[in-house]
């Protein structure tokens, strides 16, 4: 592995290209650059000293996997919690309501991640929660409030269209039995609107995962920070870190995208051939 | 027909914007009366019909059901709509519960029964209309003809005063029609009150007790089948009927 991490890996890469056109230049050229060119593999990763290194640091990555998976988990709630009522307003709302949810949500959506996270740390200043059991820090607080406010701006959008796309005839036929509006939407139309949010809320679901990272922004050291300490203590395991951590993101990311789609599958509405 | 008419619409007019689509219709029904409106696609006829259980809202005119007003402000929209059963031409099943479920949730939550005796409403209804065998079926799975049966139920399983019948068979191939109409000459034999939008001429002239005929918003004619279909007063209608004829 070569020492300056993914910069390094380039340049090394194009000046080998030279060396093999015009072999006289190129090694003096590299050794400028990155002084251990000559004797490093670029494309070794196997090196079982760099391995043993991200193994030796599990338990630090595993501190910033709790807190990735904890944030990621408060904040699809957050935002659940949050995003469909806020859907279910833009689909059946009126005036000020409407207006208002419409509003926060297209200025939640376009305003950069790291705008928001800095604004509820620094500027709103959210305050350390006691739980009894414990408290969750300003910082993580703030997190937890950003990234769920705004996977709340999104899933309003996933639950809008979900809710929009049932057909009208089905609230219809609700109130026909003599169901309220509220009793209709909820029984009749909500349990299928949320059938077809699965694939949406996929999307938002690991949306929401790999940007977690983004809380570095207000000081916390989640799993691809901490990725980030490691290899910057120990320049050689650029690759097998940053290879390990993906795993784990695909370990995450694919296993509950799988169970998604088995609660998809689970309760799919039937078809028939006839209709 | 008498004063203590079960159901009484008179002179009722709405309008889409500034398009009248009812123009003072006037009509009387008995308990256990059928009913037919016949008219012109676009004549008012499922308007007029859905005015009755309030999915539209005529905005001058009276409408009283067993001497309660129905188009009274104070009117509870639900509680009305709990005595009136309706059917609607695209059925409009639940597409996310099984047969069972789209004819027990009525009972379950508006009548407030447990699950149980929802369940078994709901199974009774579905045997009553031929349906025994397809009690967990999801309507996707359904011919057209068991769908718009299913919503028959779904609508009987509220033990309705009232029945509203909304082209229920428009939207079906030919060969299901008869299954459908065979239900709801069954519905006419139990003594159920129907009013009932329809095409089917000879269904009209089979059960019919009244037959009325709409255009244009307005009730050009009303009356017993045998007359309205064999001595029609207005030219309207006869024109109407024929046209409808020489498609049958």
């Amino acid at each position: 592995m070569s020492v300056a991490g993914p910069l390094a890996l380039a340049a090394s890469n194009s000046l080998g290209a030279l060396a093999g056109a015009a072999s006289a230049a190129a090694p003096a050229a590299s050794d400028a650059v990155v002084p251990a060119i000559g004797s490093i593999d670029p494309w070794l990763v196997g090196d079982p000293v760099d391995w043993w290194f991200v193994l030796r640091n599990v338990d630090y990555l595993g501190g910033g996997l709790a807190l990735t998976v904890g944030l990621t988990v408060a904040s699809i709630l957050l935002g659940f919690l949050v995003g469909f009522p806020a859907g279910a307003v833009e689909v059946y709302g009126d005036g000020p309501a409407k207006r208002l949810v419409e509003t926060v949500g297209v200025v939640l959506r376009g305003t950069p991640i790291v705008v928001i996270l800095l604004v509820m740390y620094f500027v709103i200043g959210v305050p350390q929660v006691n739980l009894g059991i414990g408290s969750i820090s300003p910082a993580i607080s703030a997190g937890i409030l950003g990234l769920g406010l705004r996977s709340a701006a999104y899933q309003s959008q996933i639950f809008r269209a979900s809710l929009a796309s049932v057909d009208d005839g089905q609230l219809e036929a609700g109130r026909a039995v003599g169901l309220s509006r509220f009793e209709a939407i909820r029984y009749v139309v909500v349990p299928q609107a949320l059938r077809r949010s699965i694939p949406g809320f996929q999307n938002e679901f690991t949306i929401v995962l790999k940007d977690t990272s983004i809380v570095f922004a207000i000081g916390l050291a989640e799993l691809l920070t901490r990725g980030y300490d490691l290899f910057t203590e120990q320049t050689t395991a650029v690759l097998e870190v940053i290879l390990f951590i993906s795993a784990i993101y695909f370990v995450l990311t694919f296993t509950t995208n799988r169970a998604l789609d088995y609660l998809g599958t689970r309760y799919a509405i039937p078809e028939g051939e006839s209709a | 027909m008498s004063d203590d008419a079960f159901l009484r619409v008179s002179e009722v007019s709405k309008w889409y914007g500034d398009e009248q689509v009812l123009d003072g219709v006037s009509f009387e029904m008995d308990r256990g009366d059928v009913t037919v409106l016949i008219g012109p696609s676009g004549s008012g006829k499922s308007t007029m019909l859905r005015c009755v259980n309030r999915l539209a809202e005529a905005q001058e005119g009276s409408i009283t059901l067993d001497g309660e007003e129905v188009l009274s402000p104070d009117t509870d929209v639900d509680e009305l709509r709990r005595d009136v059963g309706m059917v609607f031409q695209s059925f409009n099943l639940f597409a996310h519960l099984t047969a069972t479920g789209n004819v027990a949730l009525g009972p379950r939550r508006v009548l407030g029964l447990s699950e149980e005796e929802a369940r078994d409403r709901a199974a009774a209804q579905l045997e009553r209309v031929g349906l025994a065998d397809q009690l967990d079926s999801y309507p996707a799975e359904l011919s057209g003809g068991q769908q718009q049966r299913v919503g028959i139920a779904r609508a009987l399983a509220m033990e309705p005063k009232l029945m509203l019948f909304d082209e229920p068979t428009s939207a079906l191939d030919p060969e299901l029609i008869g299954e459908v109409l065979e239900v709801m000459r069954a519905l006419v034999d139990e003594g159920m009150t129907m009013l009932v939008v329809t095409h089917e001429m000879s269904f009209a002239r089979a059960v019919a007790d009244e037959v009325v005929f709409l255009d244009d918003g307005r009730v050009v004619e009303r009356g017993p089948p045998e007359q309205l279909f064999e001595r029609p007063e207005k030219e309207r209608t006869g024109r109407f009927l024929e046209r409808i004829a020489s498609h049958d």
